[in-house]
């Protein structure tokens, strides 16, 4: 089933139209990978999704349109951004930058406490850090504060801007893990954008690729991975 | 010893209420990085609203209430009707536009409540001076090792003190505080959490001018008066209160505020010879000046530092 969908995405910063209209789908159960170089639109994409900047066209969430939703009420139907550069609140500790992830749900404060305890338990040392300001932890930490913290809103799709970002290859590896597991063990469904393929590909139901703003090539990850010329701009072999 | 103790106290009265008005100053630079050269003013237009509600016969304990409902509602609407447009197009151009709100309010003032001080019997007032929150007679003291110290001033720095454990708790404690928190923090990652920044904002605005008009009341039954330049050199002392305290600390507020008040007390009584109550306020500056080159910030103000 079809849980996001877009038609002629267009979005962009004043007159510099960044997107051009992207057609993407993300089914149920799915990690769907969209690939492309520095700005091919990935950040656009993403907070074009999430309503934080001005877009046009259609943005269809479990066949209702979305485009003209406030980010708060996207967040609450059930999409949860993990922005790029962690994008944490480096001043709060890391068990309030969890609580602000709660914001939107309107259950008990015990419900939100036993998330918060629940993704303590997947994400060890965050709770070993849970007192301590997010801006003293590491990029990895961050990273995984960042995903956590969109968890605790109770999301059904998971969009990540580029989490692989300045860590090193063992970090990002345990990451794209951590992604994984919770997209068979939740259930959860992901859309993560990528400059750095090779690890991405791995985990990937689909492939989109993005190039200055449009969609130029779609598939699997063994389709794409066959074609010699992405494999040679995007897997660099 | 006792002279001492009663300078230092008249000294944290004082301070208490540019603790006050700096606290407004801080909530909304934490919240938009926006000085608001009006906050000052706001706090007059509700203090003059206090004087009219206390002509009107209401008692002050409500009349200042209700000048901090003026205060929350000015403040609030500001935020709404000219910050969030005009910032939307440029940062600097709203500390333009909060110069704009400090004239157009003092006008305001003048404009209805006449240029005099007030409350003035020759312009017909009920009252014969502005009313204060506290016991204020002559013979309202308690003595303290040898020190007179009067119950106004105590209850004035209780006051700062219960407000700042109302703001403590506030921010610490509730969700519309971890909100303000997070907003000040990353405000496109608190809109990614779903947080309506533009809300907590308003909201932001709003308490910061309720807190100034508190600051304002009080200041006004200090002087037994109010009038349209009631509040210039207390928006001064403010913002420099904020400064030493570091803008984005709450708590350095009320510490710079304190400060600045017991340093300009002690600097005048003990050294009147040259410093006397003309150049108080250099002494003060002074020391801002010193703590400023040793700790850019302020003394509770973060310096961002993050791990990358």
């Amino acid at each position: 089933m079809t849980l996001l969908r877009t038609q002629g995405l267009t979005a962009g910063y004043g007159p510099l139209t960044v997107l051009e209209g992207i057609d993407i789908e993300v089914n149920e159960g799915e990690i769907v990978v969209m690939l492309g170089a520095n700005g091919a639109g990935k950040t656009t994409t993403m907070r074009a999704i999430s309503g934080v900047m001005p877009r046009q066209g259609i943005i269809e969430y479990e066949g209702r349109a979305i485009q003209k939703a406030s980010p708060d009420a996207i967040v609450r139907g059930g999409i949860a951004q993990v922005p790029q550069g962690r994008g944490t609140f480096p001043e709060l500790s890391v068990a309030d930058n969890m609580r602000a992830g709660a914001y939107v749900r309107r259950d008990s404060a015990a419900s939100v406490q036993a998330d918060l305890e629940k993704w303590f338990e997947v994400f060890p040392r965050l709770a070993e850090r849970h007192a301590q300001r997010a801006g003293s932890l590491s990029g990895g930490e961050q990273q995984m504060l960042a995903i956590a913290r969109a968890l605790m809103s109770r999301p059904k799709l998971l969009l990540c801007d580029e989490p692989s970002m300045g860590l090193a290859p063992l970090i990002t590896q345990e990451l794209f893990h951590v992604i994984e597991r919770l997209n068979r063990d939740e259930g959860l469904s992901v859309l993560l954008v990528e400059q750095n393929a090779n690890l991405a590909m791995h985990m990937a139901s689909r492939v989109y690729l993005l190039e200055t703003g449009r969609i130029v090539a779609s598939g699997s990850a063994a389709e794409l991975g066959a074609d010699d010329t992405i494999r040679k701009a995007y897997l660099g072999f | 010893m006792a002279l001492f103790l009663q300078r230092l106290v008249d000294g944290l009265a004082e301070g208490s209420i540019y603790a006050l008005l700096a606290l407004g100053l801080v909530i909304i630079y934490r919240g938009t990085g926006h000085l608001n050269f009006a906050q000052g003013e706001m706090a007059l237009f509700s203090t003059y609203t206090v004087y009219q509600f206390g002509e009107w016969g209401v008692p002050i304990g409500i009349a200042v209430l209700l000048g901090m409902c003026v205060g929350f509602v000015l403040g609030a609407a500001t935020e709404v009707v000219l910050v969030r447009p005009i910032s939307k197009k440029s940062p600097f151009a709203v500390f333009i536009v909060t110069i704009g709100m400090f004239q157009l309010l003092n006008w305001l003032d003048g404009a209805i409540w006449g240029g005099q001080q007030l409350p003035s019997t020759a312009m017909g007032s009920k009252q014969v001076k502005f009313p204060s929150l506290f016991p204020s007679n002559p013979d309202d003291y308690f003595t303290v090792f040898g020190a007179a110290i009067t119950w106004r001033s105590f209850c004035i720095l209780a006051l700062v003190l219960v407000i700042g454990a109302v703001l403590y708790l506030l921010f610490n404690y509730t969700k519309l505080g971890l909100a303000m928190r997070a907003v000040a923090s990353n405000s496109e990652s608190a809109k990614l959490v779903g947080i309506r920044t533009s809300t907590v904002l308003m909201f932001s605005w709003g308490i910061a001018a309720a807190i100034g008009a508190l600051g304002g009341v009080v200041f006004a039954g200090l002087t037994t008066n109010v009038n349209q330049s009631l509040m210039f050199q207390v928006f001064i002392y403010a913002s420099a209160a904020a400064t030493l305290g570091g803008f984005d600390s709450p708590g350095g507020a009320v510490v710079g505020g304190l400060s600045i008040g017991v340093i300009q007390n002690l600097a005048a009584g003990y050294a009147d010879e040259w410093v006397g109550q003309e150049m108080k306020v250099g002494v003060a500056f002074l020391v801002i000046l010193a703590v400023l080159l040793l700790r850019p910030s302020g003394l509770f103000g973060t310096s961002k530092v993050e791990r990358v």
